[in-house]
């Protein structure tokens, strides 16, 4: 659900630290019809442009606190992420994207669920991998997206 | 006494999350273009900070529904089992779960949450005195594919279906029946009623489908085959064909999982029903009048009707997310197809 809604369209900027680009951003809204408790998040499928770019490399920013890993977002069993809230994916590339439009891939794993089944004890185990469908909620499949990067420039002038 | 019809802000769950109505718009829509007061939410879709919501919200929420004379019928709550990522939660700490549920159901003004299917039975005894405390009852939702009566069900062992306990109404029942608790009791759901895919879902599984063609056989020679085996099947013929399981298992309802005579066995027990609906669309030769070509509202609600049933009916729009997948102007209006659904459901009351 939400499958061409997921991304905001205006959103992919890159990252800069010390006005160097070390990764890309863009802005997600939850692919459900409740919010979730941000332990359950864990992670996304998400390609550009053809490459992958594992959930090691991304971190996600939300409630107005700097940006965190899934690791971290795994104990935070008590912190909510509201439906009607947009959080942001931050994923680290050396030098940022290419000026123009880019091709994004993107799946959301959330493990949301309407209570026990088979496979919990292995969730906790070996969560899923984003992007096989499993533990993706009400939207199993891939959706892809093509974004036109927003900023050009690392400083603050809004070029 | 009659049938009451109300909504659950559920079905306006796309209008939500492009901000176009908040929670207040949403209870003027049903108060003033339904003209009704029934009001069901889901938990964590409508209270902001869930599950602390501020004081301010809450006062605010009962304040709102007060202004316009509603009434908090249920709240809709979960039961997500991995929050603590380092074990399953254990029955125990589920039932500490819903219990926080009822007390934030009961601070909001509502008279009732709705439990999911898969909740186990002794995390809902363990609830049972904190639901009395409060005065709220429990209703297990009775959800498609959840049978009323198992029969000769076999056990399913692939995809969402494979957390299914088919003797889940029996044990609510023998529930109530040992500790005559009325906290206990059941919400059925329309889509049990459902004999048929309806035509957006067949229509999103194919836009999705590897190779389509898929979707036509599946239709067509579901009925011949077994939940699990029909996968293997589908699996085999069609190699690749990208379809997940629990979308194979939509467009393979050939047959309601509950006659609709069944709902007479579960009458005692309502606590409220969800009018759960997919697509509205006007009967032909019926100018201004509306049905789901796939499920069957008629034949319940007269059994309902004619044996005084006198609870609320709300509407559960679940036709959007099958037309998110394509640009703006597909997006389905839910305030146009509860407003449909609430014709219906006028003349099937006979309010009209």
């Amino acid at each position: 659900m939400f499958d061409q809604y997921l991304i905001r369209k205006d959103s992919l900027k890159n990252d800069y630290i010390d006005g160097k680009a070390v990764g890309f951003q863009f802005a997600v809204r939850i692919a459900d019809y409740r919010g979730c408790f941000l332990s359950l998040h864990n992670g996304y499928y998400i390609s550009c442009d053809g490459t992958e770019y594992p959930r090691e490399l991304q971190t996600f920013e939300i409630n107005g606190k700097a940006p965190r890993t899934y690791e971290e977002l795994k104990w935070c069993a008590w912190e909510h992420w509201d439906y009607d809230d947009e959080g942001i994916v931050h994923v680290k590339k050396e030098g940022g994207l290419e000026k123009g439009t880019h091709h994004i891939g993107l799946q959301q794993s959330i493990l949301a669920q309407y209570g026990y089944m088979p496979w919990d004890e292995e969730w906790v185990k070996n969560p899923p991998v984003p992007g096989s469908g499993a533990g993706a909620g009400k939207t199993e499949t891939i959706c892809y997206f093509d974004l036109e990067l927003q900023d050009t420039c690392g400083c603050t002038c809004g070029a | 006494m009659a049938i009451k019809r109300g909504v659950s802000l559920y079905s306006y769950q796309q209008t939500q999350f492009f901000r176009q109505l908040d929670w207040k718009g949403q209870i003027r829509e049903v108060r003033e273009n339904l003209g009704t007061d029934g009001i069901e939410i889901i938990n964590q879709q409508l209270i902001p900070h869930y599950p602390f919501p501020s004081e301010e919200f809450l006062y605010d929420f009962r304040s709102y529904m007060a202004r316009y004379n509603m009434n908090a019928v249920t709240m809709d709550v979960y039961l997500d089992v991995h929050q603590f990522r380092d074990h399953v939660m254990t029955h125990g700490e589920a039932a500490e779960h819903l219990k926080n549920d009822i007390r934030l159901a009961a601070k909001m003004g509502f008279k009732n949450v709705r439990c999911l299917v898969l909740v186990p039975i002794d995390v809902i005894e363990a609830c049972i005195p904190t639901a009395e405390k409060y005065d709220i009852r429990i209703g297990k939702e009775i959800h498609a594919p959840w049978p009323i009566k198992p029969g000769n069900y076999v056990q399913p062992k692939k995809g969402m279906a494979a957390g299914i306990n088919f003797r889940a109404v029996d044990e609510m029942i023998e529930l109530r029946e040992r500790t005559k608790s009325p906290y206990v009791g059941l919400v059925p759901d329309f889509g049990i009623f459902q004999y048929r895919p309806s035509e957006v879902t067949i229509a999103y599984v194919k836009r999705h489908a590897k190779n389509p063609e898929a979707v036509d056989w599946i239709l067509e020679h579901a009925p011949e085959y077994g939940h699990d085996e029909l996968i293997d099947v589908v699996d085999e013929k069609f190699p690749g064909h990208g379809i997940p399981v629990n979308q194979i298992d939509r467009v393979a309802l050939h047959k309601s999982c509950c006659a609709p005579e069944d709902i007479l066995d579960v009458l005692p027990y309502i606590v409220s029903i969800h009018g759960k609906f997919y697509n509205m669309t006007e009967i032909p030769g019926k100018p201004g009048c509306y049905e789901d070509k796939c499920i069957d509202y008629e034949t319940p609600m007269k059994y309902l009707r004619e044996n005084g049933y006198d609870g609320y009916i709300n509407s559960e729009f679940e036709g959007q997310r099958d037309q998110q997948d394509m640009g703006e102007e597909n997006l389905v209006s839910e305030i146009e197809q509860v407003r449909r659904h609430h014709e219906m459901l006028r003349r099937l009351t006979g309010e009209a």
